[in-house]
């Protein structure tokens, strides 16, 4: 209340600067407008994006017979399953290593002792 | 902010309701502030409570500025296409007989929330009745971060990145030396495919394919449906209905209706069990923004994707019990997937 007492208590010529000044006010940053990219037009209800989630809380749903992680489609040794890259390449080792092609096998030794030696003998954390 | 819980919202017919949606204009102040006594949907019933000093106010700067007393934020544009949901009736003040009462046990303090029990057999039937819905279900207190952590995971939990980049060791070549360590003038290098040089492998890149998956707790996911379903229910946007059966397997009845209805731009219908009846399931064959899934697989991404929520009556029951159980259980000591003698 006292604010408008304080508004028109001002002579008119205080009050018409202080509108200009008011109405100066704005950033000088300069949009290049015909740059800007279009945005991608993307359709939100495909079948997959209009389904996505359902059977996400199958087990407290449904008796639990089946777990979450029982939905995701993925490689065998990442399923249910998160580690840093040292943990899962040993998983992947042990779960497929059987079977796998003679060169990738050989890289993922190396990798596998490449990162052994580098988490468990240099560094602060070991 | 927590929305107003639909017990609260004053009953009364609905054509004094629908009065009380029309945009409020710049008018005299006397009827001015008697719009803002009387404004109760949602966060306007937050701003526009009853205090008399505060109306004043808001006269003397209407009277002042020239503008109408709503803030700018809040203003509708005057050429806003697409009409505002009409606010149906509290069902509290109704003379339909409440047709389904909770199973479960209510605890004597809190009162069960109530809503229509609307049928899909034709386009302009009334509600049938009234129906009960247990509070710890669907009157549970707005936990939005809980609703947040609980969308993360949903979003994340499935996730397998496959970026992969090849490292020094797995690029091709580069196991000779490519030049003498001293005479030859040029920098000293051990290997063609270090990650200096062009064509060389990546030396903190993507490795392999990596997943992001983590659980929630069992209780915090439980206690994200109970949110969504109360946020459904507080907005309006929860519908209950006997069945599914509808008379013609023809899109367009059911799209007719759901707009005769406002019941909004997308859908979800819920129901209990393997079958559903052929006509409903032929008409949201080919429809996007329509989809009908069974209770076990609601979720919370899809009651927040879908403006709409359809749910039966026996969809209600398998939910209550199913949520409410969690309430009373015990800390598991091994996985629940493994028997239990008192469990079925």
């Amino acid at each position: 209340m006292s604010v408008f007492g304080g508004v028109f208590r001002q002579s008119s010529a205080r009050l018409f600067s202080t509108v200009l000044l008011l109405s100066h006010a704005g950033t000088c940053a300069r949009t290049r407008m015909h740059a800007v990219p279009k945005l991608r037009e993307l359709d939100r209800w495909t079948e997959k994006r209009g389904v996505f989630g359902v059977y996400d809380n199958i087990g407290i749903l449904g008796d639990f017979k089946a777990h979450p992680k029982d939905l995701i489609r993925g490689p065998v040794w990442l399923r249910g399953f998160s580690g840093n890259e040292l943990q899962r390449l040993i998983r992947k080792k042990r779960m497929v290593g059987g079977r796998m092609l003679t060169e990738d096998k050989h890289s993922l030794d190396k990798r596998i002792s490449f990162l052994y030696r580098r988490f468990n003998r240099y560094g602060k954390h070991r | 902010m927590s929305f107003p819980s639909h017990a609260v919202m004053s009953c009364c017919p609905p054509d004094q309701q629908r009065a009380r949606m029309r945009i409020i204009t710049p008018s005299s102040p006397r009827a001015c502030s008697s719009h803002l006594n009387t404004f109760t949907t949602g966060l306007g019933s937050q701003l526009y409570t009853e205090a008399a000093p505060g109306a004043v106010a808001k006269r003397f700067i209407s009277s002042v500025s020239g503008e109408s007393a709503l803030p700018s934020n809040l203003r509708l544009p005057p050429n806003l296409i697409g009409v505002a949901p009409q606010k149906r009736a509290s069902p509290s003040g109704s003379d339909l007989p409440v047709l389904r009462r909770c199973e479960a046990d209510i605890p004597a303090h809190l009162a069960p929330a109530q809503t229509w029990l609307e049928s899909l057999g034709s386009r302009d039937s009334e509600p049938l009745g009234v129906v009960d819905l247990h509070p710890d279900v669907f009157s549970v207190p707005l936990r939005l971060d809980i609703l947040h952590a609980v969308e993360v995971w949903q979003r994340n939990f499935k996730r397998i990145s496959h970026a992969k980049v090849k490292s020094r060791a797995e690029v091709s070549g580069g196991g000779r030396k490519p030049w003498n360590q001293k005479g030859s003038g040029r920098a000293r290098h051990g290997s063609i495919r270090s990650p200096l040089w062009r064509g060389g492998g990546v030396a903190h890149g993507p490795r392999g394919p990596s997943s992001y998956y983590y659980m929630l707790p069992m209780k915090v996911r439980v206690q994200g449906l109970k949110i969504a379903l109360t946020a459904k229910l507080a907005q309006d946007y929860l519908h209950i209905v006997d069945s599914l059966e509808i008379p013609t397997p023809d899109p367009h009845y059911l799209l007719d209706l759901v707009k005769h209805r406002q019941w909004g731009d997308s859908i979800l219908i819920v129901d209990v069990g393997d079958e559903f009846p052929q006509n409903i399931l032929k008409a949201t064959e080919d429809m996007k923004t329509v989809n009908i899934i069974p209770a076990i697989g609601l979720n919370v991404h899809s009651m927040l994707k879908h403006e709409s929520l359809v749910l039966t009556l026996e969809a209600v029951k398998f939910l209550e019990k199913k949520l409410l159980w969690h309430d009373v259980r015990y800390v598991p000591l091994y996985p629940f997937k493994l028997p239990y003698s008192d469990l079925p």
